[in-house]
């Protein structure tokens, strides 16, 4: 009985205990303000700034299957982060990028994004287009973060703080078989192949190739895969069968390769044309490097790393100084080209005297020109619309730094003008 | 002497039953402590403790092995969604109040388990592993082309549950001062389903069901001779365990806010095995340690990655913390078939103060 009654006794102290301690308000998490202050030099700031450093988040995938991209983003922003330290910071402040590998597993994406959020002022780099949508909804009701996602699916349009850069797939799909029409030839009444792979990225760009081959007066001929067929030979075979005049691959590296290779091997002498993900300078290396030299181009949402800018040669100069074992690749355009958005909108943010996530948030939709210094000008004063509709059609050639020759300057279709997502 | 009997029981039960309401009473409270970040992880445990004990069930105790846990978590949580949706998305949805639509995705699970049961009580052991991971195939290919039910590659939002009048989303609600958001609202579900399920499991384990599954496992042949009906306990368990999964699916789908079909992958059924490995097969307590094991492992080092040695920080080369999480599940998996047999569990029975053997055995065979 003794017993019974000590342990009631002790539980009952300690329920006492447990209720003071939280009335208190001990708990740091207890409300108090709403954390918005006025810090140095009579800068409003919020999360992620203090009067020394601005925080930024990166979360990447480096050991998953975007590997390669997310290596070259990051560095590519590294890199901006510590020129920009060296030249002052912003608004006196360091920049501090705090990155975050997820390996392309959900699970870690959203622990390493909720881990983050308290913690910076918004993110530069978000790879992983089912990851950005998972936490849309709570960027968009509470934690109006800046994010910059590394994918360029329309579906991730619509949001005033989830902002794409440069033409979505389906854009740039659509001035691909503009530049198919105006220059290879292809005309109406023409079939054209399109390969393209099974979820988000290939569905966006057969948006764009139905929509442009509707203008154009072309038959769509689709070939739906999966990311892990790695060998195209039945696709191909279907497609000359079909009677192609030119194809159209919204698929990874790999495939492209595959594709062009067996089509040459076969006797399917069309263009083919692929979307930013469907090249990898390494390519030219393999067996499929003459082939895809002869008979493939690609569009992309930037002037390649390789290109006559000096933005583009100083960040080539430095990048290879910085990280000389690491390849040149398109990531380091993309990661560059987020990075200093980001950075342009928290230098406006500065002269509002303005830091906190709104400001940060305000500044961006004012930025309705800005030239990252690859060819394109981003205009990020409406959410709903990508940033650029251009695109710069990229012939694979060994000869050149990155593999990468532009043999069409940034441009954007008739059909792409009038397009809606 | 009946004095003496009870004396010594009474005598048991307050140090027992003060470990348990510290440890309640700790678990209860953190909600008010913890960031966001440690709640959403420990969710991740319990949804993935909630598995485990399905899977422990039927691989464990009943011998059976399976790799399409994977898919039944997946026909939870899009279970979920698809009852408790109202279709203003575009996708399929019934619009069903939200604490319906998670009993019957539960149920569901159940039934795509029953579904398959004339297989799963006619197969033993691998054979059974090699059958069910056609499920997960199939489950990949449904999640990625049923855009109407699925939503495709990008998943489908999940609709927040709505219990009592209390939504579990992120509308803010405060207690005591502190503002209380959708984990640390799911954190105190979570705890309610996981001690149900612990509770519910161990009641299986303890009783006939559980003697005759133990039977199964050890001896199929000698336990038709008791006259256990093999092939129906077999079917049984495997439905209970995707039950399980369903519920461990809804979970996880309400900590996500968002289905993705990525997730429900081969990677994922592994893990569970590895959790109850890890953990110690057979035994509820070990599903649960292993769980937390295993899903808070890759967290953590992530997490920790700038402050680790040997872990690098991303970009600069050498182990990733991705990595070095897959390294040490590895390590853990072969240190535990080594050197413990049993699993975690093993290493609280080694210690003097429990020597009670009522746990169903858990030896690695």
């Amino acid at each position: 009985m003794n017993h019974r009654r000590q342990a009631v006794r002790g539980l009952a102290a300690a329920l006492a205990a447990l209720v003071a301690l939280t009335a208190a308000g001990c708990s740091s998490k207890a409300k108090s303000g709403d954390g918005k202050q006025t810090g140095a030099g009579g800068v409003k700031t919020g999360e992620g700034v203090t009067d020394g450093t601005i925080s930024l988040g990166a979360l990447t995938d480096m050991t998953g299957v975007y590997a390669t991209l997310g290596k070259s983003v990051t560095q590519s922003q590294q890199l901006y982060v510590k020129q920009v330290n060296a030249a002052g910071g912003i608004c006196g402040r360091k920049l501090e990028l705090t990155v975050r590998d997820h390996g392309y597993d959900p699970q870690k994406a959203l622990a390493a994004y909720t881990e983050l959020e308290p913690k910076v002022v918004g993110y530069t780099q978000f790879i992983g287009s089912p990851f950005v949508a998972a936490v849309k909804q709570r960027v968009d009701a509470q934690d109006k973060g800046l994010v910059l996602p590394q994918a360029w699916s329309a579906s991730l349009l619509g949001s005033p703080y989830i902002r794409v850069l440069g033409a979505t797939y389906d854009v740039e799909t659509i001035n691909a078989v503009d530049f198919l029409l105006k220059e290879k030839g292809l005309k109406a009444g023409d079939r054209l192949g399109h390969v393209y792979f099974e979820g988000d990225y290939g569905e966006n760009a057969l948006k764009g190739s139905k929509y442009a081959a509707g203008k154009a007066g072309l038959t769509v001929v689709e070939q739906k895969i999966k990311p892990t067929d790695n060998d195209m030979s039945a696709q191909v075979a279907a497609l000359k069968q079909a009677g192609v005049k030119a194809v159209v691959i919204s698929a990874g590296p790999r495939q492209a390769a595959s594709l062009v290779g067996v089509a040459a091997a076969t006797g399917l002498r069309v263009p083919v044309v692929g979307n930013n993900s469907a090249f990898a300078p390494q390519l030219l290396g393999t067996q499929a490097g003459p082939a895809l030299e002869k008979m493939y181009w690609f569009a992309s949402p930037s002037l390649p790393i390789g290109a006559d800018t000096p933005t583009a040669k100083k960040l080539v100069a430095e990048y290879r100084a910085a990280y000389p074992d690491d390849g040149l690749d398109n990531g380091i355009v993309a990661g560059w080209t987020a990075a200093s958005v980001f950075g342009e909108a928290l230098k406006k943010a500065c002269l509002d005297k303005d830091l906190t996530r709104e400001g940060v948030d305000r500044a961006l939709l004012s930025l309705n020109a800005h030239d990252a210094g690859f060819g394109m000008t981003h205009d990020l004063g409406d959410p709903t619309a990508p940033s650029s509709r251009e695109s710069v059609i990229i012939q694979p050639d060994k000869s050149v730094p990155g593999g990468m020759r532009t043999v069409r300057q940034p441009f954007v279709s008739d059909a792409a003008k009038t397009y809606t997502p | 002497m009946s004095e003496t009997l009870r004396s010594a029981r009474l005598r048991a039960v307050p140090t027992r039953a003060y470990a348990w309401t510290a440890a309640g009473l700790v678990l209860a409270v953190l909600p008010f402590y913890l960031d966001r970040f440690w709640l959403q992880a420990g969710l991740f445990a319990m949804a993935a403790a909630l598995g485990a004990l399905g899977i422990n069930l039927l691989t464990g105790a009943t011998g059976q092995l399976s790799m399409g846990h994977a898919f039944f978590l997946a026909v939870g949580a899009y279970g979920y969604c698809a009852f408790a949706g109202d279709g203003t998305d575009g996708l399929a949805g019934l619009g069903l109040p939200g604490w319906l639509a998670a009993v019957l995705a539960v149920a569901l699970a159940g039934l795509a388990g029953g579904v398959f049961s004339p297989i799963a009580g006619r197969l033993r052991g691998a054979y059974l592993g090699i059958a069910t991971l056609a499920l997960i195939f199939i489950g990949q290919h449904v999640l990625f082309n049923a855009h109407d039910l699925t939503g495709g590659y990008n998943g489908r939002a999940v609709p927040p549950l709505t219990l009592f009048g209390l939504t579990f989303d992120d509308s803010e609600l405060l207690v005591a001062q502190v503002p209380f958001g959708a984990v640390e609202k799911l954190w105190y579900l979570g705890l309610a389903l996981l001690l149900g399920g612990v509770l519910f499991a161990r009641g299986v384990l303890r009783g006939r069901p559980g003697r005759a599954m133990n039977a199964i496992r050890d001896h199929r042949i000698a336990a038709g001779v008791m006259g256990i009906p093999v092939a129906r306990h077999r079917a049984a368990v495997f439905v209970l365990s995707s039950m399980y999964a369903g519920l461990a699916g809804v979970l996880l789908a309400l900590v996500f806010q968002r289905t993705v079909p990525e997730y429900f992958g081969m990677a994922l059924s592994l893990e569970y095995l590895a959790m109850i490995v890890i953990g110690g097969l057979g035994s509820v307590a070990g599903a649960v340690a292993g769980a937390v094991f295993v899903s808070l492992l890759p967290q953590l080092l992530t997490r920790y990655s700038d402050a680790l040695p040997l872990v690098s920080a991303p970009g600069t080369g050498g182990i990733a913390p991705g990595e070095a999480a897959r390294y040490l599940y590895g390590a853990a998996v072969v240190a535990v078939v080594l050197f413990l047999p049993g699993g975690l569990v093993r290493l609280a029975a080694r210690t003097p103060e429990t020597p009670k053997s009522t746990e169903p055995s858990g030896e690695a065979r």
